[in-house]
């Protein structure tokens, strides 16, 4: 099938490539405890992009209902003349990764469910508080090719379940979350850390807010990353609209922050040998020890630049976009930060007056090529003299990253898969918070 | 074809109710980055989404492919089964009238019939205003036209079609100087067809000049304040801090809020009256049935400080004992329908702006939105910009604005509000789907005491 499309594709062009998708999920959602909701999907799409004279078309569907109507679109968007500064690649297949974990789908939703209450009735057992846990399985074959030779194919699977208490009256919480490639129980030991930072954290203070300092537990450090992703984007850096532009080599931060890209680590689910072009990925630093080292390229933006693309172009989408409708664009989908030296104890320990943040709102909002944040914290969570006092709510921080991310405190020493990276738990010295 | 197609996937259903949705939709997109065209696109897609209750259990199975119809029925079937068995409350469906109907709405254009060079031609034309300027660095401007065609049918025997076709042209405009950039959102859109887009030349030129005029404002000093919202601000407010509280599927599972939230509670200022009406022709918002083939209907939310109603599916409606709404929405055909709102608003009081400035004493006047979240009661948006005030007058433009707050103390602290009321033309909602067609609005409203994050 694909073949034959891509010949069609190529009668009135010069170059074409397909990108095939197929993803079957299953999703599980306890809300108070209570079973709620089950969704199941099987979905499938392609899309088509060819080149001709120097220009781009671009067309895509879900069921391949009539493949001359797919290239008939494909060309008629040709007439918008939009640049290809590139050719496809013509790479060979990358190193073969341990992505498929071929048992997932055959554990039984019965079995999922039970584990959703398993998890509930653990928290449930040792705290009153509203529970919810979400169970999400994915299989994903994506398939690659090109007229020029290239053939990139690939399964993954990944399963993610998130657990979390909420704070009485609110959706603001503690909450963890647990990855794997094929199905394992969630860690007790994972549940027993949410539990009892829950509980040191139940009281309601008001102290005086101020400049203090703050630390970003692993699942809202992407708040801050946000900025910097945006500001090492090829797409920013070919627009002349990201701070960073002649800042190669210039020491951006503290020195104990390294941040890398490594789409290749396939100890952790949906890893990639290639990304959504076919460009073999590797490991990129973006920042190493507070040095700006790389931005990172599709095929487009490495073409308008004249770089090599860095294999980052992903279709991907915030707030759920379809994937087969997006073009690739520059991408840090598999982020890690370095983690330090201290434990997340210790670390709660030598904070003489500050905030956790758990939970972050809003981190979409405000100027993020500047590096600007501003940010409602869900919860914070007030410490004094290395202890846990309660929390405060409808607290605030704000910022610059390139001001309080150059007064590190120190990282976490265990980095934590979250949705936005693999991060550790960040310390800063001096943030101003609000409430 | 389909509704024969969708009968025939239906025919085996074993269980209380069934029903399943069918949509093709159109895209046709077109992106400028800066001066650049970065794509320009027409496609179509489609796909199903099938909804079965069996045994107190609600499951819902979302497929591309009809050869997957009899797959995607047995595994709905048995996670209904599922879902019964352990959910503890059995599903009920609120009942609802069994309609045939084909409705298309009547549009001033239809965007379907214009060629894609014009629409390219205007797109490119907009864009170019902003950047003729020094200091506007860049821009993304895109045209999206959307529309779905949606069949669908249920075993009570609901035989729906309708078409929401949805035209927006707009984005960001970016400007600098030094190393400070500023970005402004533009555009304007809606449900009403392709002439709302024409001559729109005033509004690309007032937000070039608002974007180049933010280099020079003075970042807002971080503490608690009042303020006067203007409209776009304050229906971003509504849709926030109290809209997705409206939403029973949000409320449903949460103890705490339910008590807060029985209908008949005092929950806000007398003076306060909220409305979500999709029914309201020509907006953003409109459309005539929900995904779940019912009938939408206005709904009084709020009135006079009341707590009057609330927005549901057929199956929240049964579950609280409440009418029926009309508010089960879904993205497309990746989704089930979840509870949306569809045209929010403030209604209008009796304050023209000088009053509620003359009221507001000193605080801050805040304008337009840079996108909202909600946590439980807590809220947090962005304004894109505002002015001082001080003794009733405006004074030097601020930016860098966050708002949060509380739900339950920012409603009671409306104290103030317009005689004005402006909805909104370009929505945007994601709470878990994107709802591009979600319609917010008000008049200015005056609100003591919010707290604003500055740098």
């Amino acid at each position: 099938m694909m073949e034959a499309l891509l010949n069609k594709a190529l009668r009135g062009s010069e170059q074409a490539e397909i990108y095939r998708l197929r993803q079957q999920t299953d999703q599980i959602h306890f809300e108070n405890g209570r079973l709620k909701e089950m969704e199941s999907k099987m979905q499938s799409g392609l899309s088509l992009r060819i080149i001709k004279d120097g220009c781009l078309g671009f067309a895509y569907t879900k069921n391949l209902l009539s493949p001359d109507d797919l290239v008939q679109q494909a060309q008629d968007s040709l007439q918008g003349q939009v640049e290809a500064p590139f050719d496809l690649p013509s790479d060979p297949p990358p190193l073969s990764l341990q992505t498929f974990d071929p048992f997932l789908f055959k554990v039984s939703n019965a079995k999922l469910v039970e584990e959703g209450r398993r998890i509930c009735d653990f928290l449930k057992a040792r705290v009153q508080a509203q529970v919810n846990v979400s169970l999400h399985r994915q299989n994903q074959e994506i398939e690659l090719v090109n007229n020029r030779g290239l053939h990139q194919h690939l399964i993954n699977s990944s399963y993610f379940v998130n657990a979390s208490l909420l704070f009485p009256g609110s959706q603001a919480g503690i909450e963890q979350h647990h990855s794997a490639k094929g199905f394992s129980e969630f860690p007790e030991e994972t549940l027993l850390s949410i539990l009892s930072l829950f509980q040191q954290s139940l009281k309601e203070l008001r102290p005086q807010p101020g400049r203090m300092k703050v630390m970003f537990f692993p699942e809202t450090l992407y708040a801050l990353i946000w900025r910097i992703q945006a500001a090492a984007n090829g797409k920013n850096i070919y627009e002349k609209t990201s701070p960073l532009l002649d800042k190669k080599e210039a020491l951006l931060f503290d020195s104990q922050i390294t941040l890398y890209d490594d789409p290749l680590n396939d100890a952790q689910p949906q890893a990639r040998g290639f990304d959504d072009e076919g460009i073999p990925c590797r490991r990129i630093a973006i920042i190493d020890r507070g040095v700006l080292k790389n931005f990172y390229y599709d095929l487009f933006y490495a073409g308008k630049l004249k770089k090599e693309p860095s294999g980052q172009g992903f279709k991907s989408a915030l707030w759920g976009g379809e994937t087969v409708a997006i073009k690739p664009r520059p991408a840090l989908e598999y982020l890690y930060l370095q983690p330090g030296e201290h434990s997340l104890a210790e670390l709660i320990r030598s904070i003489d007056r500050g905030i956790l943040v758990a939970g972050v709102l809003g981190a979409h909002s405000g100027n993020i090529l500047n590096g600007d944040f501003s940010i409602g914290l869900t919860p914070a969570i007030y410490v004094e003299k290395g202890e846990i006092l309660g929390r405060v709510k409808e607290a605030m921080a704000a910022g610059n990253i390139y001001e309080v991310l150059k007064k590190v405190a120190a990282l976490e020493d265990t980095a934590h898969p979250t949705y936005g990276g693999t991060f550790p738990a960040l310390l800063l010295e001096d943030v101003n918070v609000a409430w | 074809m389909p509704f024969k197609n969708l009968e025939s996937i239906l025919a085996n259903v074993r269980a209380e109710y069934a029903d399943l949705r069918y949509e093709i939709k159109k895209e046709v997109l077109i992106v400028f980055s800066g001066r650049e065209l970065t794509q320009i696109s027409s496609s179509t897609t489609d796909g199903y989404v099938l909804r079965v209750l069996k045994n107190g259990g609600f499951a819902t199975v979302v497929f591309t492919e009809e050869k997957d119809g009899q797959t995607a029925l047995a595994k709905a079937e048995e996670n209904a089964r599922l879902i019964g068995r352990f959910t503890g409350e059995p599903v009920h469906l609120a009942s609802t009238e069994v309609i045939q109907d084909s409705f298309s709405p009547i549009l001033n254009e239809d965007p379907r019939t214009i060629d894609l060079e014009e629409k390219l031609h205007l797109t490119r034309s907009y864009n170019q205003r902003p950047l003729q300027k020094e200091k506007i660095v860049t821009t993304q401007i895109q045209y999206l036209e959307l529309v779905r065609e949606k069949f669908f049918i249920n075993t009570e025997g609901t035989r729906l079609r309708e078409d929401l076709i949805t035209t927006r042209l707009g984005g960001t405009i970016t400007s600098q100087e030094g190393s400070l950039t500023q970005t402004v959102r533009v555009g304007m859109g809606g449900s009403s067809g392709f002439a709302l887009l024409r001559n729109q030349q005033a509004l690309f030129d007032e937000k070039t000049a608002l974007a180049l005029e933010l280099l020079q404002a003075t970042p807002v000093t971080g503490g608690s304040y009042s303020v006067i919202l203007n409209p776009n601000l304050a229906g971003v407010f509504t849709h926030e801090a109290f809209g997705h509280f409206s939403e029973a599927d949000l409320i449903e599972d949460s103890p705490s809020m339910l008590e807060k939230l029985q209908l008949g509670a005092e929950i806000g200022d007398p003076g306060l009256s909220i409305l979500d009406d999709p029914t309201r022709p020509d907006q953003l918002g409109f459309y005539k049935y929900d995904d779940e083939g019912v009938a939408c209907r206005p709904v009084p939310l709020i009135t006079n400080g009341i707590l009057s109603g609330r927005l549901h599916s057929r199956r929240t409606a049964a579950r609280f004992g409440e009418p029926l709404t009309g508010h089960a929405v879904a993205e497309d055909h990746r989704y089930g329908p979840i509870i949306r709102m569809g045209t929010i608003f403030i209604k209008p009081g009796q304050s023209d702006f000088n009053r509620l400035l003359d009221q507001l004493g000193n605080g801050l006047y805040l304008i337009d939105s840079l996108g909202g979240q909600t946590s439980g009661e807590n809220f947090t948006f962005g304004a894109e910009y505002g002015y001082e005030v001080q003794n009733g007058r405006l004074g030097k433009m601020i930016r860098d604005i966050n708002i949060s707050g509380n739900l339950y103390q920012t409603l009671r602290n409306i104290k103030g509000i317009g005689n004005d009321l402006e909805l909104s033309q370009l929505g945007g909602c994601g709470k878990g789907q994107t709802n591009i067609r979600s319609c917010h609005g008000g008049p200015h409203i005056l609100v003591k005491d919010v707290v604003i994050g500055g740098r």
